[in-house]
């Protein structure tokens, strides 16, 4: 595909042949990072997505991007309200898959052989892999009040984690206009039993070190200090997010004709937010974002019940939770004098002061970046979330053995939990792209700034 | 080879060829055996499910019935081995799927419709579909 060079930064899809696009398709990239994003169709999938009735500006994708089903990950597409179209496929399957960030009041060199015990402890009350056990059991209509609420409720009326938590969290942790009435029997049942677990493929609990400060009052806002102990945990819906998106992603399928809507890719299939199902799936996704909240939250409470075990009472009152920012949804917004609907898949929300988290790929840095008001002008107020695959999980197992893989981590000081071998292949740190040149391209386009960089001393793998 | 995973940088793209329609969702079951089953190969107590899917198309009702799979092995630790007495009907589709309850270490998290594809080719029928894992 053709690109065409807009910005220092910034690249246009050429639309060659393509008359259905309303918008360019626009990625934010330097020389190195496009030619990894070339090697995929994710360009053509944002192309794809610049075809969505209602969409404003351009189609986005930020340096992460790699291909996904209808919109690539990394992409962010904003559709004017009220009769622009809300699309699930522009959420993703794990509605609200997010990231946490926790700072313990403990410097790294103060844990000695402790750490292990605590990846250990981590890894024991954060369940993993499948979780069909082990996590908040939710009876009647407790699981209602999480997911009109989100973690508020697990706070005030079950212990679990702190009101500071909440009022740390995106949105405070509740999207408005949540129904549960809208999440199906089978979606209740997919996470009934999931609340408080990690879940399988990329989700992990990473324990840091904070190995450099680049931005020290915005830092020191956060809570955060050179050499100090972090806990970043990655979590999303879990099964009842992928069956709310599931339900949606079918009935949009059947109603396209009805809005006269034609599309590339039948995985980007939507309505106008304004009609029943685009009301009824916001709703629905509202009541699963709060669910990814409530989730993360109780995974936080695990970690601190780690602590208090392994490092005492007083290091884990001292624990503070620095946010936790979301990378899967859609929200309403203001930008450019319009209300547009914000769809971010596999990208964060960066508003100018707001903490973005953005994680590596367990050997590597991950980044504590704050928006800047760049975003606000180019992106929708929108970075990225992570490093961004570059090979597929197939090419990545075929390159190195998870216990080969264990054993060089362990050797980089990075101690390791993770049931599946094969899981842990799939997610090798040459799998994904830099995330430091990522982060990079980012804060040369003004969109955030580095802040602080953490280095990976434990891992607990999904 | 009656099933094989394309290349995907996300995902996992499943592709089954068969001699029938019926024959594809029988090799599509296989294929979600090999990634549902135990990583140790220990099968545990053997199972069994009826199911029923419904779907517009052939291509719709390959992804509700992978969908089943999924769902039964993340809500039940459901293995799926074989499928016994699958029949495909108008719009539909009736089974008796034979498995083990076991501990699924790779979950299918969703079946998706990009490059959602249910066709006849040269051996019989092609079908295409992309996994959520």
């Amino acid at each position: 595909m053709e690109l065409r060079r807009v910005g220092e930064l910034l690249w246009e899809a050429e639309p060659g042949e393509r008359t259905d696009l309303r918008v360019p398709a626009r990625v934010y990239a330097d020389a190195e990072l496009l030619e990894a994003i070339r090697d995929d169709d994710s360009l053509v999938q944002l192309q794809n997505v610049a075809t969505l009735p209602g969409i404003v500006d351009a189609a986005l994708a930020m340096p992460d991007i790699h291909a996904g089903y209808g919109f690539p990950v990394g992409a962010v597409a904003a559709t004017e309200l009220p009769d622009g179209v809300v699309s699930p496929g522009g959420v993703g399957y794990d509605i609200n898959c997010g990231v946490r960030l926790l700072a313990l009041p403990i410097a790294a060199r103060e844990l000695g052989k402790r750490k292990e015990k605590l990846v250990h402890e981590i890894a024991r009350r954060a369940p993993a892999g499948a979780g069909r056990e082990g996590g908040v059991a939710l009876r009647g209509g407790q699981l209602d009040a999480v997911l009109r609420d989100g973690p508020r409720v697990l706070a005030e009326r079950h212990g679990i984690g702190t009101p500071e938590d909440v009022a740390h969290t995106e949105s405070e942790g509740r999207l408005e206009g949540a129904d549960p009435r809208e999440v199906s029997e089978r979606a209740r049942t997919r996470g009934s039993t999931q609340l408080g677990t990690m879940g399988s493929g990329n989700h992990f609990v990473e324990l840091g070190r904070v190995e450099r400060v680049l931005e020290p009052e915005a830092a020191a806002d956060f809570g955060l200090r050179e050499g100090q102990v972090t806990a970043l945990i990655h979590s999303g819906s879990r099964g009842l997010g992928h069956q709310v998106c599931t339900d949606f992603v079918k009935r949009m399928d059947a109603s396209l004709h009805r809005y006269g809507i034609s599309l590339p890719d039948r995985q980007l299939s939507c309505a106008p937010a304004s009609s029943p199902e685009g009301r009824a799936y916001l709703a629905a996704m509202a009541a699963a974002a709060n669910f990814a909240w409530a989730n993360r939250h109780a995974l936080a409470h695990a970690v601190r019940q780690a602590v208090r075990t392994v490092l005492g009472a007083s290091v884990a009152a001292g624990t503070a939770q620095v946010y936790d920012v979301a990378h899967n949804v859609a929200k309403p917004e203001r930008h450019g004098g319009r209300d547009v609907l914000v769809h971010r898949k596999g990208a964060t929300r960066a508003f100018p002061g707001q903490a973005v988290f953005i994680p590596g790929s367990m050997g590597t840095a991950s980044w504590v970046l704050v928006g800047r008001p760049g975003a606000m002008e180019h992106s929708f107020g929108t970075v990225c979330h992570g490093a961004g695959r570059q090979l597929s999980r197939t090419a990545a197992r075929k390159r190195i053995g998870g216990a080969e893989l264990r054993a060089q981590l362990e050797a980089a000081g990075i101690t390791v939990r993770c049931a599946s071998n094969k899981g842990l292949a799939e997610e090798a740190p040459f799998a994904y792209k830099s995330v430091d040149r990522v982060v990079e391209v980012v804060e040369r386009a003004g969109l955030a700034a580095r802040v602080a960089e953490l280095r990976p001393i434990g891992v607990v793998k999904g | 080879m009656p099933y094989g995973w394309g290349e995907h940088t996300g995902e996992l793209e499943l592709w089954v060829t068969a001699s029938s329609e019926a024959g594809v969702f029988v090799e599509a079951l296989g294929a979600m055996a090999e990634l549902l089953g135990d990583e140790d190969g220990e099968p545990g107590v053997a199972a069994a499910r009826s199911v029923a899917v419904e779907g517009a198309d052939r291509a719709r009702l390959l992804v509700g019935w992978l969908e089943e799979l999924a769902f039964l092995a993340e809500t039940e630790g459901f293995v799926p081995v074989r499928a016994e007495e699958l029949q495909l009907l108008p719009g539909g589709l009736q089974a008796r799927v034979a498995g083990f309850r076991g501990a699924p270490p790779h979950l299918v998290k969703a079946v998706t419709l990009h490059r959602l594809a249910f066709e006849r080719c040269a051996e019989g029928w092609h079908a295409r579909v992309v996994l959520d894992v």
